[in-house]
């Protein structure tokens, strides 16, 4: 497995004696060296401790196995499942969105947002993995959240327009005790010119 | 069978009449730019006074030099929005009189679709439209039958930010290309560099630069500074763009678009991925009539129904608002 994301490259390589899948960050030639090595650093270690945050709360991450700051690259668990865009796909759609909303929750329970929770961003096995904390934050602000969500339901809408995940997904988001002002903050998220003609 | 379409440009500093024929050929592209007092930002009024007293010259240079009387123009194109009131009002009144006196139908198009769609006359296909300019920075795409913004400012505008900042250090306007003709240096003063996903804010990094400026740092150091950091933040976006759409074309458009440095990085940033990079020439960065008589004439092309609400000025008219119809 290879591929090319916005700025890392991310495949499957052999570590140890078993497959890990790593993740280096490519040099980008139009940055200036300095500020290429501050963000490098600022955002490997930024993704780092989001994801070991998230892995001692016991929330279904990727396993992080190391973080090398010379080459920019994480080497973490292979978790080999299919996306939940493809999962969405099969006749247990339901029982898979009421997951991911519950993981999501278990996520913004820890203060961290995703940035980027696209049904390409969730893995699914006997449970539901989250990857990909390249845009992730600590954050306790329920703006940030509710763009998490909408973050998802736009995904669900230009992929998976043909089922209705919308309720169902924001049913079970709603059993979050602290769920209330992230769903109000995503209304007014919504009614906002962009977001609203996004969905158009 | 050839036409010219005649286009009228008044969204803010810059009043515009261009002339461009149905296949693409620019007869005449004639501009005239408002520059406020020193150390002072944009006047919408002001500016709007400049553009009425400029437009029926530019009108007359523009026919003149294409050599046309003003029978000869088929359509008359003028951006409707978005822009400040005034100077949008007065721009539409010049269009409405220029056409109705001469019998000529009238289209209000979008400025920034406008930007883009001339970027297509560069030849790309279905690019990635990074558009920088005073008020607007937006990373712009085609999906779906609209031009939809994937990433834009959450702030000010990029070209609004460096004038600002310029405009502190005591240089007058345009403050953008006075910034790039002192930068200096190639070592880089750390400002804040703020991406969020596909969005961007500005207007912390211009704090930060003004603070620094006043503690004694060098202006050619920190000229040299803040276009690294705004125009690197600037490719990231669209670099993101490219790789969530999956497009391979990347098109340049706005007045900051001028910017030499700018370009160069966009290039580097498009062969590192290995898109093509369309950068139109500067005349056609920059605010202009011919984009919108360009604009204008690809809608005609396609049947597009004009509307009542086609030719009413609209100061928040979003790009994401028009309905594509002629691709």
């Amino acid at each position: 497995m290879k591929f090319r994301g916005a700025e890392a490259i991310v495949e499957t390589v052999e570590w140890n004696g078993q497959i890990v899948v790593s993740k280096v960050r490519n040099k980008r030639g139009y940055r200036h060296p300095s500020l290429e090595k501050r963000l490098v650093v600022e955002r490997l270690r930024s993704e780092s401790r989001i994801m070991e945050r998230l892995l001692s709360r016991g929330i279904s991450v990727p396993a992080l196995y190391s973080v090398n700051i010379s080459d920019n690259s994480l080497l973490m668990e292979f978790i080999d499942g299919s996306t939940l865009e493809k999962a969405l796909r099969e006749k247990d759609f339901r029982n898979h969105l009421v997951k991911t909303a519950e993981l999501l929750t278990m996520i913004h329970s820890c203060n961290v947002v995703h940035g980027d929770p696209t049904t390409s961003n969730f893995l699914v096995t006997d449970k539901i993995y989250v990857i990909d904390f390249g845009l992730s934050s600590i954050s306790e602000d329920d703006e940030d959240r509710a763009s998490d969500l909408r973050v998802f339901l736009e995904s669900l809408d230009s992929h998976h327009s043909e089922i209705n995940g919308r309720d169902i997904f924001l049913s079970a988001y709603t059993k979050w005790a602290k769920s209330k002002p992230v769903l109000e903050a995503l209304k007014v998220l919504e009614l906002r010119g962009r977001y609203n003609l996004m969905r158009g | 069978m050839s036409t010219t379409i005649l286009g009228i440009e008044s969204t803010a500093h810059t009043a515009g009449v261009g002339i461009i024929t149905s296949e693409g050929t620019i007869l005449s592209n004639q501009r005239s730019v408002y520059i406020p007092e020193e150390g002072e930002g944009i006047h919408p009024r002001e500016a709007a006074n400049h553009h009425s007293e400029e437009l029926p010259k530019l009108f007359k240079k523009a026919l003149d030099e294409a050599n046309l009387s003003s029978k000869d123009i088929s359509l008359v194109s003028y951006a409707r929005g978005p822009g400040l009131g005034p100077c949008l009002r007065t721009g539409a009144t010049a269009a409405r009189a220029f056409a109705y006196s001469n019998d000529i139908p009238l289209l209000g198009v979008n400025h920034c679709v406008a930007h883009l769609e001339i970027g297509l006359l560069e030849g790309a296909k279905d690019p990635v439209l990074l558009y920088l300019s005073g008020a607007n920075t937006q990373v712009i795409a085609y999906a779906a039958g609209r031009y939809r913004v994937f990433g834009e400012t959450i702030d000010i505008g990029i070209g609004n930010g460096l004038d600002k900042f310029a405009r502190e250090a005591g240089m007058g306007f345009p403050g953008g290309p006075k910034l790039e003709k002192i930068a200096e240096g190639d070592e880089l003063i750390d400002l804040p560099y703020s991406v969020k996903g596909m969005d961007l804010a500005f207007s912390g990094l211009m704090t930060a630069a003004k603070q620094k400026l006043e503690s004694g740092y060098s202006l050619g150091q920190l000229a040299y500074s803040v276009q690294e950091t705004a125009f690197a933040m600037s490719c990231e976006v669209s670099e993101r763009a490219l790789a969530h759409t999956g497009k391979t074309e990347l098109v340049l458009g706005g007045g900051v678009a001028c910017n030499s440095r700018l370009r160069e990085m966009a290039m580097t940033m498009a062969s590192e991925r290995g898109v093509k990079c369309f950068v139109p020439e500067k005349a056609l960065c920059v605010d202009n009539g011919v984009m919108v008589a360009w604009l204008g004439h690809q809608m005609m092309n396609a049947d597009y129904q004009i509307t009542e609400e086609d030719n009413v000025v609209n100061q928040r008219y979003r790009t994401d608002m028009v309905e594509v119809t002629w691709r």
